[in-house]
């Protein structure tokens, strides 16, 4: 092992890495929202309505993430006979699609439901001051409910956001050429656990700007307790 | 002219039945304190006629406006007549001082945020927190915090005011501060309700009490003489056990 081999693997993981990133960034962007609307489901007066999202979130819950992200990536083809080998949005090939899609339906249930235990974790009072105030039922809920949610749900989100940084690597049950695929392919070229070493570093510095960035969050809303 | 109009109101949670027929007028500039027991439905009547529940039958004039839960259009309007005061506050710990003051003014009455300043100013001169509009409520004391909701109850101009327990939440030599706030309205001629266990203070305080139990009006009269006179054997046991 020399510094050019050790290069060449940071090298050939980078780009793995944009694919790590891309799955990330994309999971995040899309669960957030739908685990509020599921949370919001959940909480649903209507009993039919309440007990569908619970459903939903039980079974996304309680079943491999791996088995639905194969499910949602042969599911169209297998069950509708859809053929998904051509879908391309942008410059996304329908594996990362499937990908971002199995994540942000898995992660959204986790999210919901993180999100409903701080929905209800609000004392009523705050609804009934908004309220009696004239506040909408819209303004209530993003200028005086949400931004306290969001104060007290954050530690468990960090858990949730580093968890997910690590589970990008089940991508390669689609052959995605995210860090992880690429690491076990150089591995066994190069009949060497190194490229495995170096995806730990990247999975751990990447965790640590995670963490790093979600104590600046948190910081930033101590201002009141 | 009637400020508060409840007449003959109703209300039961469940079996419960919590108001049985409560009628209230209070005129313009008055001051009306409600004392009675706990589980006597002060609290109960204090929330049915700030929308915070529904009343089964009867009904509700605050400022001329008749309150009709499926006309969300006077609910709007009969909201912007009245204030309340809660027993914890409920500022919202997210918004300092001055926004928990001026945030409905700016949002909901659509004042500019420079109008919604000079009320503001002028409302923590008067609470005696002038400078406490940067601060947020979990930096003040109990005291502080109820003049602060005091203060964002006052901000939109209502007609009347009500309270719920004002100085139940608080530390004894925390209650003056509150307590002298609450006077110098009544001074100003603020029409106000108050629901209170400080006997003297209703006393003080007060134009009218009404002594509440069993969800209807045992007793009412001119504050002095029902404190100092009860006529009904109920109102005497109760405070009998107030012997300040």
């Amino acid at each position: 092992m020399n510094w050019d081999q050790l290069l060449s693997i940071t090298k050939q993981l980078g780009q793995g890495f944009e694919f790590t990133v891309g799955i990330f960034f994309f999971t995040i962007l899309f669960s957030i929202p739908l685990g509020l609307l599921i949370a919001r489901g959940r909480m649903a007066k209507n009993p039919v309505v309440s007990a569908i999202f619970s459903i939903y979130i039980s079974i996304m819950r309680g079943t491999p993430l791996m088995l639905q992200l194969l499910l949602v990536y042969f599911g169209p083809y297998y069950i509708f006979g859809v053929s998904t080998g051509s879908i391309e949005i942008g410059p996304f090939n329908y594996r990362f699609v499937a990908t971002v899609i199995g994540f942000s339906l898995n992660y959204a249930a986790y999210f919901a439901e993180i999100f409903r235990g701080g929905i209800q974790s609000m004392p009523n009072g705050q609804y009934e001051a908004a309220q009696v105030l004239g506040f909408s039922k819209m303004q209530t809920y993003f200028k005086i409910i949400l931004p306290q949610v969001i104060k007290r749900v954050l530690p468990s989100v960090t858990n949730e956001v580093i968890t997910l940084v690590k589970d990008t690597s089940l991508a390669q049950v689609l052959s995605v050429t995210e860090m992880f695929t690429v690491a076990k392919n150089l591995a066994s070229a190069q009949v060497s656990v190194m490229p495995f070493i170096v995806a730990g570093v990247f999975y751990y510095v990447f965790n640590a700007l995670v963490e790093f960035g979600m104590n600046r969050l948190e910081k930033s809303m101590s201002y009141y307790s | 002219m009637s400020v508060l109009e409840i007449t003959d109101i109703h209300k039961s949670f469940g079996d419960l039945q919590v108001l049985n027929g409560i009628t209230l007028h209070v005129d313009e500039g008055e001051v009306v304190a409600i004392i009675g027991p706990s589980g006597g439905g002060k609290s109960t009547l204090l929330r049915c006629a700030t929308t915070l529940e529904q009343i089964n039958s009867g009904s509700i004039r605050i400022g001329g406006i008749e309150l009709d839960y499926k006309n969300k259009k006077s609910l709007a309007e009969i909201r912007n007549k009245f204030g309340l005061v809660f027993q914890n506050f409920n500022l919202f710990p997210h918004f300092s001082v001055r926004r928990n003051i001026t945030e409905a003014l700016i949002s909901v009455h659509g004042k500019s945020k420079e109008e919604a300043n000079a009320i503001c100013d002028s409302l923590l001169d008067k609470m005696d927190l002038t400078a406490k509009g940067d601060a947020y409520p979990c930096n003040l004391s109990g005291g502080q915090q109820q003049r602060v909701s005091i203060a964002r109850a006052l901000a939109t101009s209502p007609e009347i005011l009500f309270f719920d327990e004002p100085t139940s939440a608080l530390d004894p030599e925390l209650t003056i501060g509150v307590l002298n706030v609450i006077k110098e309205l009544a001074r100003e001629k603020m029409t106000m309700v108050i629901v209170t266990h400080e006997m003297s203070f209703a006393r003080d305080v007060a134009d009218r009490i009404i002594f509440m139990n069993g969800g209807v009006i045992v007793e009412e009269g001119p504050a002095a003489e029902l404190i100092n006179n009860p006529k009904q054997e109920r109102t005497r046991a109760f405070l009998s056990g107030y012997s300040d």
